[in-house]
C-alpha cells in the first residue's frame, strides 16, 4: 500500500490543503449571497444537469396546483379557474356520501396491500435468484425476458390478459378444460380481478424492478464474501447474512417509495380490464374519478377526488418515512 | 402539406366546373367574402377542411368561407364519444370559442354553457333572419321542443337524421333451412331456434360451437327484454330514460325488465347468447359471421345486410331480418329507431361579430339546394339529377364505403346543422337490408323514443350527483344476473330499495319536472 502523507492530525495533506485554500477565498465578513454566488459560479455545471428537471416540476407539477382550487368550487370551463363561485367543501360531501367511492377507496387499498405483499418482494427475490445463477448466456437470456413485458403497452398487456383467460379461445380455460373442469369466464368474474390484475402487475414489472436490487447487490462489498467464505459459510448463509442486510437501505428506500404509491394503482389497466360485472373488486378511486369526473364532464368533483386521493398518499408517505428513519435510520429525507 | 394544397386546387378546379345556374338567390354577402371561423371535430373527420368540395360549392353560392380552426381534434372511436367532448371542453378552456362550434353531442355542452353566456340564443334570430328553418319548426313543434335549452331559447341548430329504421333482428336463414326450422314468431320459438343452433351443428363441422346470439354492443344483449315486454334503451342512447304517455320512467325498473334478465340469464347458462358477450367487443360480428359461427343478433339494417356477400366464402350464407318476435304477451316490439333530432349539430359562439350573416348561413343548409348540397355533395362531380332527383354517379358509388366518400368530401356532417334526406341512403342499401326495411314497414313495431330534456342549474345538480352511481349499479347488477352471479328475482327488492336509496326517485322528479317544462304538458 502507498505511502500516506497525513498531517499531525491524522488529517490526508490533500484535504488540508483544499480547505486552506476555501478558506482564503471566502473572507470572513462576505455575506452569504457572496457565498452562494460562488457556490453556483464553482459547481454550475451540475445546476445545468439539475435545471431540466426542475423545469419539469414547475411547469408539469407545480404550475396546475393552481387548478388545485376548483375542487373547492362550482367549476365552469367557460368561467374559468378565477371566477367559478366558491362553494366551500361540497364536493368533498358528495364523495363521502357516495357508497361507490368509498368502496373504490377500499378497492384501491385492497389491491395495492395486495400489490405490496405479493409484488414488492418478488423483485427482490428475482434479484437474488439472478445473483446466484452463474452461467453468464443463461443468466442475460432470463433477464431479458423477465425485462420485455415492462416494455410493452397497458392496451397490448390488456389484449393479451383478456385473450389469455378467454372462456372459448385462452390457454387458461383450455388447461382447466383437460382437467375436465368447466370453462370459467374470469373477467366477469369480482372474486378472479384481483388476482389477475396483481399477477399481472408481478409479470409485468418484476423483471424491471429486480435491476434497482440487482445494482445494489453489485454495490455489495466483495472482501465481506471473501471473508465468509474462508469462515466457512455457505451461499445461502451468505445471502441470509450479508447480500439482505447490505441491500437493507435500497430495499427500505424502495418501500417508502412504494407506500407513497399505494393510492396509484395503474389505473389504465382497470379501465381496460374491468367490467360492470366486476367494478365490485376493480372500481378504484382513479377510475371512479375518471367516469364520474371527466366522462360526464365533472371536472370540480373529479378534481376533488384527486386531492383527496394525493392528501392520503401524503400522509403515507410522510408516515413510512418518520418510521423508517426512526427503526432503521434509512429515509428518503 | 403539400398534398393538402394539391388537394385544395383540384377540387377548387372541379367546383368551377361545376354547372351552376346563374343565380345569386343564396348569396348572403355581397363583395369581399366573409369569412368565419369554426370548430368541428368528428371521429371521421377530425378537422374542418375547407378543400372539400362541399364547402367549395357553399362558398361559391353563399360568399361565406368557414375557416377551420378545431381544437383538441382527434379521432377517438368509444361508446361513449368521449373524443368529441374532450374537443370541445378543450376548446372553451383555451378561452376562444369560433364563430361556428359543430360537433356531435353538443347538446348537453350547449345547453350547459349557452345560458352562462358562451354562445348565442337562436330563437329570435331563426324567427327573423332563418325563414326555412322556421318552417321545419313550424311542422315539427315536438322537435323545436327538444332542441331547446331548460331557458326555453335554441343554442344550435340540430343534425336531422331521416329513415324510420335503425336497427332489427338477424337470423341465419340458411341455418334455419338446413335444421328445417321456420323463421321464430314468438319469444319461445326464437328461444327453441337459437337451442337448435346450438345442439344440432348447423354450420356442419361436427363441433358445438356455434354461437347462436351475438352482439357487437352487450347493450344490445339487454335490448332482448323487449321480448318479455320490458324496456331497455329509451332512445339511441344505451341506458337512456324512456318515456311513455308522458310519464318518464326508466327501463332498468319495470316488471318486464326483470322477467326479461331473468330469461337472459337462463339463455346465458345454457350457451344461447355468446359467451363472451360483454368482452368481445365490436368486432363480434365480423368474426363470428366470418367464422361461420353466429346465428342471430340485433344489428343495423345496412351494415348488417352486407355481410351477405360472405357467401362467396361460407356455401349458402344466408343472413335475413326478421320480425320481433312476439312476446308472451302477444306483443312485437322493435325499441331501436333512429331518432329524429340527434344531440349534434352547429352553434354561434358569443365572440361571432356577424351573428346575422351566420344565421342566414346555418339556413341556407336547410334550403333546397344546401339540403342537396348537404346530403350529395355537388351536382355533376357526386351526384346527376335524374327525372327531378339526384342520384350518385356509378364512379362514387363505386369508390368504397359510401358514407365515408361522402364524409370525405364534407357532405353528411355530424357536426352541420342539416336534414338529412334518407334517399342518399336507399341508393346503396344493399337488397337484404331493403328487404328487411320493407318487412318492417309491413308492422308497426316502433315505438316513440325518448328525446331527451334540458336541466336548469338546480336540476343538473341533482342529475350529476345521483345518475353516474346509479346508472353504475344498474349496471353492475345487470351483468351479474346475466352471467350467474345472483337471482335477478331473489334481489328485485333490494335492487329497487338501494336504487331508492341512491336517489332514484328524485332523479325521475327532476326529469319529470324538465320533461314537462320542455314538451308544455303543464
Amino acid at each position: 500500500m502507498a505511502e500516506e502523507h497525513t498531517t499531525a492530525a491524522g488529517q490526508p495533506i490533500q484535504e488540508a490543503v483544499i480547505e486552506a485554500q476555501e478558506a482564503q477565498r471566502m473572507p470572513p465578513n462576505d455575506g452569504r449571497w457572496t457565498r452562494l454566488f460562488d457556490h453556483f459560479k464553482r459547481e454550475w455545471q451540475i445546476y445545468a444537469m439539475l435545471l431540466p428537471t426542475i423545469i419539469w416540476f414547475l411547469v408539469f407539477l407545480y404550475k396546475p396546483m393552481y387548478g388545485l382550487q376548483i375542487a373547492f368550487k362550482d367549476y365552469s370551463i367557460f368561467r374559468g379557474v378565477a371566477n367559478s363561485p366558491w362553494i366551500g367543501l361540497e364536493h368533498f360531501q358528495t364523495l363521502f356520501s357516495n357508497d361507490q367511492f368509498l368502496r373504490a377507496i377500499g378497492n384501491t387499498i385492497k389491491i395495492s396491500a395486495l400489490n405490496l405483499i405479493f409484488g414488492f418482494p418478488a423483485p427482490i427475490i428475482l434479484a437474488l435468484m439472478f445473483n446466484e445463477v452463474l452461467h453468464a448466456s443463461y443468466k442475460r437470456t432470463a433477464q431479458t425476458i423477465v425485462y420485455l413485458p415492462h416494455f410493452i403497452s397497458s392496451v397490448i398487456i390488456a389484449g393479451i390478459v383478456i385473450t389469455a383467460f378467454s372462456p372459448t379461445a385462452g390457454i387458461v380455460n383450455t388447461i382447466i378444460g383437460w382437467f375436465g373442469l368447466d370453462p370459467v369466464y374470469f373477467l366477469t368474474q369480482p372474486q378472479w380481478f384481483r388476482p389477475i390484475f396483481v399477477g399481472t402487475g408481478i409479470w409485468q414489472e418484476a423483471g424491471f424492478g429486480s435491476i434497482v436490487f440487482l445494482a445494489a447487490i453489485a454495490g455489495v462489498n466483495p472482501s465481506l464474501y471473501e471473508s465468509a467464505v474462508v469462515d466457512g459459510a455457505n451461499r445461502w448463509q451468505m445471502m441470509w447474512k450479508i447480500t439482505i442486510p447490505s441491500i437493507l437501505p435500497t430495499i427500505l428506500i424502495m418501500l417508502i417509495i412504494r407506500i407513497g404509491n399505494v393510492m396509484e394503482v395503474s389505473f389504465e389497466l382497470v379501465i381496460l380490464l374491468y367490467q360492470p360485472a366486476t367494478y365490485e373488486t376493480a372500481d378504484v378511486v382513479n377510475t371512479w374519478i375518471y367516469r364520474q369526473g371527466l366522462q360526464s364532464g365533472q371536472y370540480d368533483l373529479a378534481a376533488a377526488g384527486g386531492l383527496f386521493n394525493a392528501f392520503v398518499a401524503f400522509v403515507l408517505v410522510m408516515t413510512a418515512n418518520t418510521l423508517s428513519r426512526r427503526y432503521s435510520r434509512t429515509s428518503l429525507w | 402539406m403539400r398534398k393538402l394544397c394539391l388537394a385544395a386546387a383540384l377540387f377548387a378546379g372541379s367546383a368551377i366546373t361545376t354547372p351552376v345556374l346563374a343565380d345569386d338567390h343564396l348569396k348572403i354577402v355581397e363583395g369581399d367574402p366573409l369569412e368565419l371561423t369554426i370548430q368541428m371535430n368528428h371521429r371521421a373527420y377530425p378537422i374542418y377542411e375547407e378543400s372539400w368540395p362541399v364547402e367549395q360549392q357553399a362558398r361559391q353560392w353563399t360568399n361565406v368561407h368557414l375557416v377551420d380552426v378545431t381544437v383538441g381534434a382527434n379521432m377517438r372511436t368509444d361508446s361513449e364519444n368521449t373524443g368529441n367532448t374532450e374537443a370541445l371542453n378543450l376548446m372553451l378552456a383555451s378561452g376562444a370559442i369560433p364563430d361556428i362550434v359543430g360537433s356531435s353531442r353538443i347538446r348537453d355542452f350547449v345547453n350547459q354553457y349557452g345560458p352562462e353566456g358562451a354562445f348565442v340564443p337562436l330563437n329570435d334570430l331563426i324567427a327573423e333572419h332563418a325563414p326555412n328553418i322556421a318552417a321545419y319548426y313550424a311542422q315539427r313543434p315536438d322537435i323545436e321542443d327538444a332542441v331547446k335549452a331548460a331557458d326555453g331559447q335554441m343554442y344550435y341548430v340540430p343534425y336531422l337524421p331521416d329513415g324510420k329504421y335503425g336497427r332489427a333482428y338477424w337470423i341465419r336463414t340458411d341455418w334455419l333451412d338446413a335444421l328445417g326450422l321456420e323463421v321464430p314468431q314468438t319469444v319461445e320459438e326464437y328461444e327453441a331456434v337459437l337451442r337448435a343452433f346450438k345442439t344440432q351443428d348447423p354450420n356442419g363441422n361436427g363441433e358445438a360451437d356455434e354461437v347462436p346470439f351475438f352482439a357487437r354492443q352487450w347493450p344490445e344483449l339487454i335490448r332482448l327484454v323487449t321480448l318479455w315486454d320490458g324496456r331497455a334503451h329509451g332512445s339511441d342512447t344505451y341506458h337512456d330514460f324512456l318515456v311513455e304517455e308522458g310519464k318518464i320512467s326508466h327501463g332498468y325498473i319495470g316488471e318486464g325488465y326483470r322477467d326479461g334478465i331473468s330469461n337472459l340469464a337462463r339463455w346465458y347458462a345454457e350457451g344461447l347468447i355468446d359467451a363472451e358477450v360483454f368482452t368481445r367487443g365490436s368486432s363480434a360480428r365480423d368474426f363470428l359471421l366470418s367464422e361461420n359461427l353466429g346465428g342471430s343478433t340485433h344489428d343495423w339494417f345496412a351494415s348488417t345486410g352486407g355481410y351477405n356477400s360472405l357467401s362467396s366464402e361460407i356455401d349458402g350464407f344466408e343472413f335475413r331480418a326478421m320480425v320481433p318476435p312476439a312476446s308472451p304477451s302477444g306483443k312485437r316490439v322493435e325499441e331501436h329507431r333512429r331518432i329524429l333530432v340527434k344531440p349534434d349539430g352547429w352553434a354561434i359562439g358569443h365572440t361571432n361579430e356577424n351573428v346575422v350573416e351566420t344565421i342566414k348561413y346555418f339556413d341556407f343548409w336547410f334550403t333546397e339546394e344546401g339540403r342537396r348540397l348537404a346530403n350529395f355533395g355537388v351536382e355533376g362531380t357526386h351526384y346527376n339529377m335524374v327525372d327531378g332527383k339526384p342520384i350518385f354517379t356509378e364512379a362514387f358509388l363505386n369508390a368504397g364505403p359510401v358514407n365515408r366518400s361522402l364524409n370525405q368530401v364534407g357532405a353528411q356532417l355530424q357536426g352541420r346543422g342539416y336534414f338529412q334526406d334518407y334517399n342518399y341512403e336507399i341508393q346503396w342499401t344493399n337488397e337484404f337490408a331493403l328487404e328487411g326495411i320493407e318487412l318492417y314497414e309491413q308492422g308497426d313495431y316502433l315505438i316513440p323514443d325518448f328525446l331527451g330534456v334540458a336541466f336548469t342549474s338546480d336540476e343538473q345538480q341533482v342529475y350529476d350527483r345521483t345518475w353516474g352511481s346509479i346508472r353504475d349499479y344498474m349496471l353492475e347488477r345487470q351483468q351479474s344476473w346475466i352471467l350467474g352471479n345472483g337471482d335477478v328475482n331473489a334481489d328485485w327488492d333490494a335492487y329497487l330499495a338501494k336504487l331508492d336509496e341512491m336517489g332514484l326517485q328524485e332523479l325521475l322528479v327532476v326529469m319529470q319536472s324538465a320533461y314537462d317544462r320542455q314538451y308544455g304538458k303543464n
